[in-house]
């Protein structure tokens, strides 16, 4: 029986709910010793003096590791980039420089993590204090033009000027978000431990195991092959846990020192200072359309602040390249603001979900300045080529996206003029939005050994955040050998296993994903192959493509032949067969892939309290082949739940004067509770994409959190008739 | 977290000795709020005396006047599930279903929850950040900084935090006491008395005194109990502090209130009573707005915005209108 398409429940489930999934922090290794790691206080200056006396003598303490002790590590090349899988450039504990609020200044280590942090609070540093430079309206003045690192930071097509400077109708309007913190449940955790041979096992929280060995293989100075990582169980990631940050190679290099193995794990406020964040933006855009609302010109430039010492860029300017037709030309850019913090990084939708809510605002603006219902105006300016390379896409079922959503949402009993719809003492908003996402097409590799008993396994160095790998990955390659889902079990997050990439970017299932079909598919061909000409040839008759295999069994039903594979191997005498997977796309194809969503939101709003409340939502998805319509659904609930708190909720407060994140905790940093998601309505229209992936997938866990935010802040517009151009909506804004 | 010792007394005269000798004692019941101040830093006892073992005082009695007696080891939940309470005096219940999360309300003792530390983002923060709540002569971080969650009545230049019980608003309104035993005796303090403004000693959120030790909490039979209401704005639906929040009680002659209580929270360092417009507000309509906002309005003349939290003023008037008329519409 095909499992694809079926929505089988989660394999891991009962594992995680009954505790039985280990969680880095939770592995246990023997004779194990906990560290803690002490912060900066003051966002900018240097330690003058750190005195650690008290801290030494403190009980069960072992070593304490500042800049004057800790080994030197080699530096990453500059300059940095996110394509290298170092979170920042700037290593820990290396010289007295402070940079940032919550900088690692220290590194305690004890018999027990309760020891450790008691003690890193009896360090007493004395700074040197300069002034912190915080992004604001004086620094955004002083933003430059960065190197690139992922796209070409400026774009043009056309003569986009022109398109707005001549047309009849023009949108030009600044809208800010702000910074976020992904927050996940899971806090950062890295246990090293090092073999008399000199091999390093680093158990560690990432979505990229290999990432984590060659960027330690480079700072530690030890070739990649004597560093073994493993991460198979994530509690949530959302990009802070894609790159390396300082406390893996603070962990690694302390456990060397000491002989033994070191664990170490953040605090839930060190999650504000040590593993990147999403920097706020200010993005300027410009629509030029014409009366009956086709686009003539787009103009999107985006600011964003950055580390003093890296040039990360959030591409907020990104989505309007390839987004819709905008008939004489796009123009985007993007700057950066040098500011005391640490290095920003990929968060849930980085660059789309950020940008989406200027552009898909700024449509909004149009489709009221214009006249035409805003689903109408997207139809109207939807393209079957990508304007930003001229390529055609691969799949872009975008119209269906927005025909099919509104259908479900009931767009068309919506009156478009502002406070014409209520509901009781609420004011009720219907808005919506377009979206795209970009597809990330990466090598892979993968194992899959069928053994004498007929079970598989699977084997991939990939990564499971809670998404659901272990479930689709066992799917497909049970659907590809034709065996039942319980005879596949599933290797992944170790990096002993064959090589795959990071689990980032929505990208896991259409590239492991495809190397693990690969693997299957050989195994799959050799046990054909051996069926019509190994001993006994007992489907010696038979073409290649008169074979199939179904439910164990490699069938020949033109002669009415059968045999499951353990006969096959015993036949044969083999133990097993083994199947290799390497899937190596180019970066592009010749065709333009992406993801698309159309999302529709119902707010509503007390006008005497300026309270937005979420009442309905409805999502229509085109990320290619749905492989498990349950999983997906838990990805796109998840999804919309993280653009909601965008919406409303997310902001990660700067002290003005101190320069420093505010409220790092759960209870400072709001994200929604159960309580502020209504029911989430799912559609998935996409097709099979073979551009996309050979298993027809597109990425979607990330999609599904784009556009949410302006479908709502369109929806509150729609409500209250004020336009809110920033995140999060507040209830002051709407009082 | 600062190293303590932990240790149990089902004595009340062994706990209220033990604590009035020792500076660095503090009780524990729930420890919903103290354990999170500890892994803060934000409070560093040395030796944690749990009294949640104390005898008969988690009772929840109705008493024969209408009146209430509250045990201040009752859970937040029992209070809020309580057939009576949710009778005599719905403010209650409402306020303390608003509060919190269901695991925290079926931990936290009612006394503790009247002892939560008044507190803002600066006071919370595990980096010792500028705050004379937590170390007097620091500096108030928050007056110039962000404060938006922060006071608008009541507050100094050394302290603008506000109170975060909810349930703490309900008692002020109704003029609840709170029964204290310490090593002079008991005694019996108003609620509204119980929390302190900051002043110069904003370390000091209420009046207790080493060696007390909150008993009870007794609510008086009230006329404006039944028509009583809690209404709290947070910018989420659970588990969330207020932004502005007004119990409301009343009792009504028809469509015009004879007498009305009403108190805030969120809006100053302890639940804030709206005295002028209690005055103000028998005799006046439930159907007349308009004298129903002026009446209101007489309390926060002397509001006080901070540069963030000016958006209180109002929405603090149309949050106390609200609940006046859901309060009468129960009448």
């Amino acid at each position: 029986m095909n499992t694809i398409g079926q929505p089988v429940s989660r394999v891991d489930g009962r594992l995680k709910v009954t505790g039985g999934a280990r969680y880095t922090a939770d592995i246990p290794i023997e004779g194990v010793v906990h560290a803690a790691i002490v912060h900066s206080t003051i966002a900018n200056g240097r330690t003058v003096s750190i005195h650690t006396m008290a801290a030494e003598n403190a009980p069960g303490v072992l070593a304490v590791f500042t800049h004057r002790n800790m080994p030197r590590m080699n530096p990453t090349p500059k300059p940095w980039s996110h394509l290298h899988p170092h979170g920042q450039s700037y290593l820990p504990l290396q010289d007295e420089q402070i940079h940032y609020a919550g900088q690692p200044i220290a590194l305690v280590v004890a018999h027990t993590l309760d020891q450790a942090i008691y003690a890193g609070r009896l360090i007493k540093v004395n700074y040197e204090i300069h002034p912190a430079v915080v992004f604001g309206p004086h620094t955004t003045k002083e933003a430059v033009q960065p190197p690139r690192f992922l796209w070409p930071v400026a774009s043009l097509v056309g003569d986009a000027e022109k398109g707005i400077a001549t047309a009849a109708v023009k949108i030009e309007q600044t809208y800010t978000t702000a910074d976020r913190h992904h927050n996940p449940m899971e806090p950062h955790a890295t246990i090293a431990a090092w073999e008399p041979d000199g091999t390093l096992t680093l158990y560690d929280t990432t979505q990229h195991i290999f990432g984590t060995r060659e960027l330690v293989s480079m700072v530690l100075g030890i070739p990649q092959e004597k560093i073994n990582v493993i991460a198979q169980f994530l509690g949530g990631g959302f990009g802070c846990k894609g790159y390396v940050w300082p406390h893996t190679l603070l962990a690694a290099l302390a456990a060397k020192v000491l002989n033994r193995p070191v664990q170490v794990q953040l605090t839930r406020a060190q999650l504000y200072s040590m593993v990147g964040h999403q920097p706020a933006t200010v993005q300027t855009i410009a629509l030029g359309a014409t009366r009956d609302g086709k686009l003539t010109g787009i103009r999107h430039d985006s600011i964003s602040p950055t580390a003093v010492f890296d040039n990360y860029i959030e591409y907020a300017a990104l989505c309007p390249r390839s987004l819709w037709a905008a008939g004489e030309g796009i123009w985007t850019n993007h700057k950066i603001v040098h500011v005391n913090r640490n290095t920003p990084t990929a968060l849930r939708a980085p660059h789309e979900a950020v940008g989406h809510f200027a552009l898909e605002s700024a449509m909004d603006e149009l489709a009221y300045a214009t006249g035409i219902d805003p689903v109408e105006l997207r139809l109207l300016n939807d393209t079957e080529i990508d304007p930003d390379t001229g390529r055609p896409f691969s799949t872009r079922a975008l119209r269906k996206c927005l025909t099919e959503g509104a259908a479900r949402f009931g767009w068309n009993k919506r009156t478009p003029e502002p406070r014409s719809m209520r509901e009781g003492r609420y004011l009720v908003g219907q808005g919506m939005a377009g979206a795209i996402y970009t597809h990330w097409r990466w090598p892979a590799k993968a194992r899959v050994t069928v053994r004498a008993d007929g079970s598989a396994l699977v084997e991939a160095g990939t990564h499971d955040l809670g998404t659901g790998t272990y479930t689709v990955m066992q799917q497909v390659a049970a659907d590809t050998l034709g065996l039942p889902l319980e005879k596949v079990t599933v290797r992944i997050g170790d990096t002993r296993l064959p090589k795959s990439h990071a689990s980032i970017g929505s990208a896991t299932l259409a590239n492991a994903g495809a190397s693990i079909m690969l693997a299957a598919k050989a195994i799959r061909d050799k046990a054909i192959q051996l069926a019509m000409t190994g001993r006994d040839a007992l489907f010696a008759d038979a073409a290649r493509d008169d074979v199939i295999v179904s439910d164990g069994r490699l069938v020949f039903a033109k002669k009415n032949l059968d045999i499951t594979y353990s006969e096959l191997l015993a036949r044969n005498d083999l133990s097993s067969l083994t199947g290799d997977g390497d899937y190596d796309p180019a970066a592009e194809g010749p065709k333009a892939t992406f993801s698309f969503s159309a999302v529709f939101a119902e707010v509503h709003v007390d006008p005497e309290f300026g309270l937005v409340r979420l009442n309905r939502f409805v999502g229509a998805y085109d990320c290619g082949r749905i492989i498990n319509p349950k999983t997906a659904r838990s990805q796109a609930i998840g999804g919309i739940t993280w653009g909601i708190g965008q919406a409303l909720l997310e902001k990660s407060e700067t002290d003005p004067a101190m320069g420093r994140f505010l409220n790092r905790n759960y209870s400072g940093y709001l994200v929604p509770t159960s309580a502020d998601i209504p029911e989430l309505d799912v559609l998935f229209v996409g097709d099979f994409d073979e551009e996309a992936s050979p298993i027809g997938v597109k990425g979607l866990g990330e999609l599904t959190s784009v556009s949410v935010a302006p479908a709502i802040a369109n929806a509150v517009y729609h409500a209250t008739g004020t336009r809110i151009r920033h995140l999060p909506i507040m209830v002051e804004d709407l009082l | 977290m600062h190293p303590f010792t932990f240790s149990r007394t089902t004595d009340p005269a062994t706990a209220i000795a033990a604590h009035a000798q020792d500076p660095y004692l503090a009780f524990i019941a729930g420890g919903t709020d103290l354990i999170g101040l500890m892994k803060d830093h934000a409070a560093l006892p040395e030796r944690l005396l749990d009294i949640s073992g104390l005898p008969a005082m988690a009772r929840i009695e109705a008493l024969p006047d209408g009146g209430l007696r509250i045990g201040a080891l009752a859970r937040m939940s029992d209070v809020a599930a309580d057939v009576e309470v949710r009778r005599r005096f719905p403010v209650i219940a409402e306020s303390l279903l608003f509060a919190a999360s269901g695991q925290l309300r079926n931990m936290a003792s009612m006394g503790g929850n009247i002892m939560q530390r008044t507190r803002c983002t600066y006071f919370r923060d595990e980096d010792d950040l500028p705050c004379n709540k937590r170390r007097p002569g620091s500096g108030c971080a928050a007056l110039y900084g962000l404060n938006r969650l922060h006071a608008i009545f009541g507050w100094s230049d050394d302290c603008v935090a506000t109170n975060p019980s909810d349930v703490a608003v309900a008692f002020a309104a109704l003029d609840a006491n709170v029964i204290v035993q310490g090593p002079r005796g008991e005694r019996s303090i108003t609620f509204t008395e119980f929390h302190r403004l900051p002043g110069n000693t904003p370390e000091r959120d209420n009046v207790l005194e080493r060696g007390d030790l909150i008993i009870s909490i007794e609510i008086p039979p009230r006329i404006e109990g039944r028509a009583s209401y809690y209404l709290k704005l947070r910018d989420r639906q659970s588990y969330e502090f207020a932004l502005v929040s007004a119990a409301a009680a009343v009792a009504m002659d028809g469509r015009r209130i004879r007498s009305a209580r009403v108190a805030m929270g969120g809006v100053a360092h302890k639940p804030w009573r709206l005295t002028a417009a209690e005055a103000a507000l028998p005799g006046v309509s439930l159907d007349d707005i308009e004298a129903l906002k002026a009446a209101i309005a007489t309390s926060f003349i002397d509001a006080r915005p901070l540069a963030h939290n000016g958006f209180k003023v109002e929405l603090g008037q149309r949050v106390a209108l609200r609940a006046l008329q859901v309060a009468g519409g129960r009448a």
